[in-house]
């Protein structure tokens, strides 16, 4: 492979990469949206707090994988205090009210975050066994990215399962056209609604720990990401799972090169993006009228 | 709520001490006020639409900035540009601007309109920033000139002179904040907190809802551009960071909240609160964020009414149970 | 005269038919009661006139002027008012509020931004008024949310007549009530609509029969019979598509 087309693929190789993640962190935020109609303004400061989780583990007992572990199972543990001791009393109060202590709770890590751990970037290595670069086709690629794609894809395909084959999706599912029904019909909303956006935390701790040996540590992350996930999310569509993939993974490579062509343009791209997207179909992506 | 005279008495009182304030205090609190004052007008427009219409302008720095930048710039591009008359460009500029979204805006509630907000003033924000060539980027616009205050053949007011101001202020923002309380006392209003409770209900009482929405939200960018051009006369610079940004719209947010949207004085509380802690506590506290969204969170679960619900509550106590007062007071 | 017509009225949801070729006739004055078992399509045939939805074929009309489709607002500025099945009033504004809008509107009283709404007398009044007759007034001032469940469904009753349509369109308006609260609804449904035409949706048959000057049934969303009380009664396919009901 000559050296350009190896450049290209790279590049693409990268942006499916990101585009994997962005999908694992616009799922979650899809699910609790879903769910419980709360638009959680944390959801990617969840993200940049598990990768901060990454650098901090691994750098106290060298293990990425203890880190992997530990990482999203503690974002979970804390969507589910969030849930259960910030929102429950919220919800009656209206979307409005949801999204203003969201908003609180970003503001609250975002600064936690910049108190405990500084503004600085912060690296995390990938675990020695996967630091390296493959020969592939005559093109050098870091293993670590393809583990991330692999383990996204898994992480993926665990959910697909869990919701679409097991009776707990079920009720996930049944949750997200009518809750007030799933409720008479005996089943524990408010403990359903904890595990709703645990896992939906949990989803996004598991992509800040996977990307933080990539795109590095620092107060920043939120923002890029969040914003990503947002668009994600408006449009493909909450109940187009399918059309979340491919909008993840279009702005996983536009980024990926784009941020060789466009750098200046691209955030007025993507807001105008947004924008446009929203203004045309403000009900078909957020499902109901209010 | 309290006896007539009792509330004629303390307006007079009131006046009093408007009128005396600076020679009270001095440059530098006179100076804290205009900010209070500012801040107070943007924060009531915010709460035009959401305390008493329900809608979540989760952006609403795109006007007050807009009011800011656009005051300036006349203020550099048009010769002899009077200070009304840019101060009417703030609010023209803005108005437009809520125009150009109100087709879309009037057709949506609830969290699509808030993150449609969103969107709007990143984008705009992100222009603000790019678009080197108009807005000098991060820096912003500054060192424009700020006109004397000139009724003709009368008299000619310097308004860089911090006293001076400040009396301008008071009447600019002082009729800004009475007129948006008439609208409030009008039909309109009735409108207005309807739509809040059950908008699809107006319709079915013969009110076309959407062209009320866009009618109400021109009037807030409207007047949240007047506070953005005050401030850019205030400060002579005005840059995206601190009039234009999701900081600022943030801020406004927090300090609806904190203040009470539940009320028309709310916010203004809450700007006087806001302000005062920035002075006493900027020069001590470093992690802003992380108060911010402390006190977000408290407010929200603790004291959804704000500290304008909280001075109903001890009210209450003190003069006893009085017929209730209705419109927007029901939070 | 015929003041509300529906001409071949069909309605889909996404494929599932809800509406069959209903073309509903109702004389003007009269007090007209549309039945049927749930899911006939009784709502969706409010809906379908009063603006909610558009129907997916025919057309409806209004003192003669086709209406199809018209927004909601449209139809109440020419005289047609509709009631809701589920409460639907303004829970945290209180009565007064809630009658007020209705007499602003009908005395077209809009956009005014110039004068104070509490100063304006003749509408307070008239809004007064109207809470004694419906015998609110004494919970003016509470907050319609709070209000019993009589009251709310008296005042959401009520709403729809503020505007002071001719054809008040009512949906299930005693829905939920007791014997004693039914027959009081009836009573002030009698007196607030006298000289109006009203179309009532109902399942409880004596205030059908007591009400009613004609009737309409509705099955699986086509009109099964329409016509007298007495001739309903004795209507055979009405018997047999629902056995016993009409004894309740």
């Amino acid at each position: 492979m000559d050296p350009i087309t190896a450049m290209y693929v790279s590049q693409g190789v990268h942006g499916l990469a990101y585009g994997m993640v962005l999908f694992l962190v616009a799922s979650g935020l899809t699910l609790i949206f879903g769910m419980m109609g709360v638009l959680n303004m944390a959801h990617a400061a969840f993200f940049m707090l598990s990768a901060y989780f990454a650098y901090q583990i691994t750098v106290s007992t060298g293990s990425f994988w203890l880190a992997l572990l530990l990482g999203p199972i503690a974002t979970g543990i804390l969507g589910v205090l969030v849930e259960r001791f910030l929102l429950r009393k919220i919800h009656s109060m209206g979307h409005v009210a949801e999204l203003i202590v969201t908003t609180g709770v970003m503001f609250v890590i975002l600064g936690a975050v910049k108190f405990i751990w500084g503004t600085e970037f912060l690296y995390v290595s990938p675990p020695p066994i996967l630091n390296w670069s493959a020969n592939i086709g005559g093109m050098v690629y870091p293993v670590y990215r393809l583990f991330v794609m692999v383990l996204t894809t898994i992480v993926l395909g665990l959910m697909a399962l869990i919701i679409f084959k097991t009776r707990l999706g079920m009720v996930v599912r049944a949750a997200v056209s009518n809750a007030a029904m799933v409720n008479a019909l005996g089943i524990n909303v408010p403990i359903l609604f904890m595990f709703v956006f645990g896992a939906g935390s949990f989803l996004a701790g598991v992509a800040g720990v996977t990307i933080a040996p990539v795109l590095s540590v620092f107060p920043g992350l939120a923002d890029q990401m969040g914003m990503d996930a947002f668009i994600v999310v408006v449009v493909g569509g909450f109940g187009s799972l399918g059309g979340a993939f491919l909008v993840a993974m279009t702005i996983g490579l536009l980024s990926s090169f784009g941020v060789q062509f466009l750098s200046q343009l691209a955030p007025v791209l993507t807001f105008a993006f947004m924008a446009i997207v929203l203004a045309i179909k403000p009900m078909g992506f957020f499902g109901e009228r209010e | 709520m309290i006896n007539r005279k009792v509330k004629w008495v303390l307006w007079g009182v009131m006046l009093i001490l408007l009128t005396f304030y600076p020679k009270l205090v001095g440059p530098y609190f006179t100076n804290v006020f205009v900010h209070f004052a500012i801040f107070a007008l943007y924060a009531v427009s915010f709460n035009l639409l959401l305390g008493y219409t329900g809608l979540f302008s989760f952006g609403h720095a795109m006007y007050f900035g807009a009011g800011g930048f656009a005051t300036a710039l006349a203020l550099i591009h048009i010769n002899g540009c009077s200070l009304l008359v840019a101060l009417f460009m703030g609010f023209f500029a803005s108005v437009i601007l809520a125009m150009v979204l109100c087709p879309i805006v009037s057709r949506v509630s609830g969290t699509a309109f808030a993150m449609l907000h969103l969107a709007f003033s990143m984008l705009i924000y992100t222009l603000a920033l790019k678009l080197r060539k108009i807005t000098n980027g991060e820096d912003g616009v500054s060192g424009f000139p700020i006109p004397a205050l000139n009724i003709p053949g009368v008299v000619s007011f310097d308004m860089r002179d911090s006293t001076n101001f400040y009396y301008f202020v008071v009447v600019v923002i002082g009729i800004s904040l009475w007129l948006l309380w008439s609208f409030t006392k009008t039909p309109f209003g009735q409108l207005m907190v309807s739509i809040r409770d059950n908008a699809k209900r107006v319709a079915y009482m013969g009110f076309k809802v959407p062209q009320t929405k866009a009618m109400i939200y021109a009037i807030s960018a409207g007047f949240a551009g007047i506070a953005g051009a005050v401030l850019a006369l205030f400060q002579d610079v005005i840059a995206p960071d601190f009039a234009l940004g999701p900081g600022t719209s943030f801020q406004v947010i927090l300090i609806t909240m904190v203040g009470g949207m539940g009320s028309f004085f709310g916010p203004i509380w809450g700007s006087a609160i806001f302000t005062l802690l920035q002075e006493f506590t900027s020069r001590y506290i470093k992690e802003v964020e992380l108060l911010m969204g402390v006190i977000l969170i408290v407010v929200m679960l603790y004291f959804p009414k704000g500290f304008a619900g909280v001075l109903a509550l001890i009210g209450s106590k003190v003069f006893g149970q009085l017929p209730r007062k209705t419109t927007a007071e029901d939070g | 005269m015929i003041i509300l017509e529906t001409k071949g009225l069909y309605h889909d949801f996404k494929g599932l038919k809800v509406l069959f070729d209903v073309n509903l006739e109702v004389k003007e004055g009269e007090r007209h009661a549309i039945i049927g078992p749930n899911g006939a399509g009784k709502t969706t045939l409010f809906n379908a006139i009063t603006g909610t939805y558009m129907p997916s074929k025919g057309r409806v009309f209004f003192k003669g002027k086709d209406v199809t489709g018209s927004q909601p607002e449209q139809l109440v500025r020419q005289g047609i008012g509709r009631s809701f099945q589920i409460t639907s009033t303004f829970s945290k504004l209180t009565a007064f509020q809630n009658i007020r809008i209705g007499i602003l509107s009908k005395r077209g009283v809009r956009f005014n931004m110039f004068r104070y709404v509490d100063d304006m007398k003749d509408i307070t009044q008239e809004t007064d008024e109207l809470l004694r007759r419906i015998n609110l007034y004494d919970a003016r001032d509470v907050p319609a949310g709070i209000l019993s469940y009589g009251q709310q469904r008296s005042l959401e009753i009520s709403m729809a007549l503020a505007t002071d349509p001719d054809l008040v369109m009512l949906d299930e308006p005693s829905a939920g009530m007791s014997k004693e609260e039914t027959h009081y609804a009836v009573e002030l449904i009698r007196k607030l609509t006298e000289g109006k035409t009203i179309v009532i949706i109902e399942h409880d048959m004596d205030v059908v029969f007591s009400l009613a000057d004609r009737i309409t049934v509705l099955h699986q969303g086509t009109i099964l019979a329409s016509g007298l009380p007495n001739e309903i009664r004795e209507n055979q396919a009405v018997k047999d598509a629902y056995l016993g009901e009409m004894e309740e």
